[in-house]
């Protein structure tokens, strides 16, 4: 701006250079005119050059206000680059700021979570299920929730966090949360996996690898998982775990080892035991036949001594095979729940799958040892059960359209039941909940149960389940509280419908 | 007496997981990282339906992110005790059928 102002001076000087010049050399043109004769040569000569210093001027003049031309044209080219450049900074400004009081997407707040981890990394994994149950027996006719997130921190190549919540909405009451698995795994080597914390059980097939609500094909547990569990669903302790390949691809054998707090019964309230009962004066004892085991997490502390279990899995079929996938499983687990008194266990399941079919099953035998004159506290389980995907069908008479949905249906049937000498009246709670209907016929000391189901899976991990349970106990055994037979307990039926979802 | 005989037998399973035992992989220095990457895959392509789908549905590779492979196969890999070079071809096949 200022070389600007310079050049606009110089050129206004020089204007007025030839204005105050022009009258002299006009006078000077009359005076030669005038005085021609006496030294008109000299005088001609410096004529001649203030003529062309005037032209030089001239010429001077042109080349200023040229350049004073060009300098507005790029003033103004720079007037309108500065205008340009403000709205183009403004609309970003404003764009930024849209952007920042935008809530930020799962996938943006996952990836600035997992810049500010560095490279700790974590997900979040998990399942939900809403239910309606329905129960003749005990008149239940309800609504229930669940949603059971898993976070999974990965710490290293070698080490990773994993972390459950529960929250379900009980009745009656609020949301209540649990915490049925926080612990830590950790890669030894090719071969070996430590597990450290809290953990599903890793006895059998169910509690470790069936009882998520979106891998569960049914809705329920089978009878020997229900509530007449005949093993502790989680442990607090340490596990040595791994698997290897022994012969062809997909010939794979694994093992488990564990130790933990070990089981715990519930201090059942004994009422009057009276003769005829079979049963010993329960006011005496703390401890009942047919005790039910204590489900959270087991932190006791009482703990007589650490529990024990292994598990043993095999799969003989090679992954080329046309035979399908076998698993041939055997677990067991032992612990002591008093001093000096043992719950001991073993287990076998089956799990095969070919095509559309798919069938497993387990068998459970628990031994525990009671302080005298209270007899023996046997307990059997087992289930069968089988479900067939329709995807593939061809239903003659049926329109073609309709083919899709039948596709994704898969009809299932189980049948499980459990023996034991005897159950507490004391604990038979009909309080539905997330997989349980509520039906006091599976406490019977002899339960049975048929339940057939019928899924249709919208996605791998999102289903809507239905699932009949016709409860078939059979007469035997008495309730250890009251010295009570059982006899002949009623039959009961259940339904429950469920929309579950895999995340 | 039958307790310590179970014992036995668990400390002796563990013990023999513990040993080497895998079978002898093809040899893997021999081959370009990216022969050894196509290997896996394949290899990824064969187990995933037949491993992933013993406990559930097989879930397929576009639901997660690469990242989160990484951290669910892991998770699996404790839940099912998969042999590692198996748990990497399916993680392998994964990623790349996103
Ligand atoms: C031994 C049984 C078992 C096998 C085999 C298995 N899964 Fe799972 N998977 C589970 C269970 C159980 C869950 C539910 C999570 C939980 O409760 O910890 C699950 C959850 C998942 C989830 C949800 C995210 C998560 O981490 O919880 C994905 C995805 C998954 N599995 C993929 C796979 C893939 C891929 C394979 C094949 C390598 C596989 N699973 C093999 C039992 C199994």
């Amino acid at each position: 701006m200022r070389r600007w102002l310079a050049r606009v001076g110089a050129l206004t000087a020089a204007a007025v250079l030839i204005a105050a010049t022009a009258p002299i050399i006009m006078a000077d043109d009359l005076t030669v005119t005038r005085g021609a004769g006496d030294g008109g040569v000299a005088r001609e000569r410096e004529i001649r050059d203030i003529k062309s210093e005037i032209h030089r001027l001239e010429q001077r003049v042109d080349q200023l206000e040229n350049e004073n031309g060009q300098l507005k044209k790029s003033n103004a080219e720079l007037k309108q680059n500065a205008d340009k450049l403000q709205t183009s900074t403004t609309q970003q400004l404003s764009e930024i700021q849209s952007r920042a009081s935008a809530p930020p997407s799962p996938a943006d707040f996952m990836d600035a979570m997992n810049r500010f981890l560095g490279r700790y990394r974590f997900t979040l994994v998990g399942g939900a299920a809403g239910s309606y149950i329905y129960d003749r027996k005990s008149n239940t006719n309800t609504f229930a929730l669940d949603l059971e997130p898993i976070i999974l921190w990965q710490l290293s190549d070698k080490l990773l966090f994993e972390g459950t919540i529960e929250a379900n909405l009980p009745a009656g009451s609020s949301a209540d949360y649990q915490l049925p698995v926080a612990d830590f795994q950790y890669f030894l080597n090719d071969y070996a996996e430590l597990v450290m914390g809290i953990f599903d059980q890793p006895f059998g097939d169910w509690y470790e690898d069936q009882s998520p609500f979106w891998v569960n094909r049914f809705i329920t547990a089978p009878l020997p998982y229900n509530v007449g569990s005949l093993i502790p669903p989680t442990e607090v302790g340490l596990q040595l775990r791994g698997g290897f390949q022994w012969g062809e691809m997909g010939q794979v054998a694994d093992y488990t080892i564990w130790s933990g707090n070990g089981p715990g019964y519930t201090n059942a309230t004994c009422g009057s035991n009276t003769p005829p009962s079979p049963l010993p004066d329960c006011s005496t004892t703390t401890a009942l036949v047919g005790d039910t085991l204590v489900s959270d997490n087991n932190i006791r502390l009482n703990t007589h001594s650490p529990g024990f279990g292994g598990r043993f899995r095999v799969y003989p079929l090679p992954a080329d095979s046309n035979f399908g996938r076998l698993e041939l499983g055997a677990s067991t687990f032992d612990g002591k729940w008093l001093d000096g008194f043992w719950l001991t266990s073993w287990g076998v399941d089956f799990n095969y799958f070919r095509d559309n079919l798919q069938a497993r099953g387990e068998w459970i035998q628990t031994y525990r040892q009671m302080p005298q004159g209270l007899g023996a506290d046997n307990r059997q389980g087992w289930y069968v059960q089988a479900g067939y995907f329709l995807t593939g069908l061809q239903v003659p008479l049926l329109p073609s359209e309709l083919d899709q949905y039948i596709d994704r249906l898969e009809p299932l049937i189980r049948y499980s039941g459990i023996n034991q000498r005897a159950t507490v009246l004391g604990n038979v709670i009909t309080t539905p909940g997330i997989g349980f209907t509520g039906s006091p016929a599976l406490y019977a000391p002899h339960a049975r149960e048929v339940a057939v189901g019928l899924d249709y899976w919208f996605a791998p991990s999102i289903v809507w389940q239905n699932e009949l349970d016709l409860e078939l106990p059979r007469a035997g055994g008495f309730y250890s509280d009251t010295g009570q037979a059982v006899g002949a307990y009623p039959n009961d039926r259940a339904f429950v419908s469920q929309f579950a979802v895999g995340f | 007496m039958s307790r310590l005989i179970k014992f036995g037998m668990m400390a002796a399973l563990a013990a023999i997981a513990l040993v080497p035992l895998a079978p002898r992989h093809a040899r893997a220095a021999e081959m370009t990282p990216a022969q050894q990457k196509r290997q896996m895959f394949r290899r990824g392509a064969q187990l995933w339906p037949i491993y992933c789908n013993t406990c559930h549905n097989a879930r397929p590779g576009g639901e997660f992110s690469p990242t989160e492979w990484n951290m669910i196969i892991m998770h699996m890999r404790t839940q099912a005790n998969l042999p590692p070079q198996d748990a990497n071809a399916i993680l392998e096949y994964l990623k790349a059928s996103r």
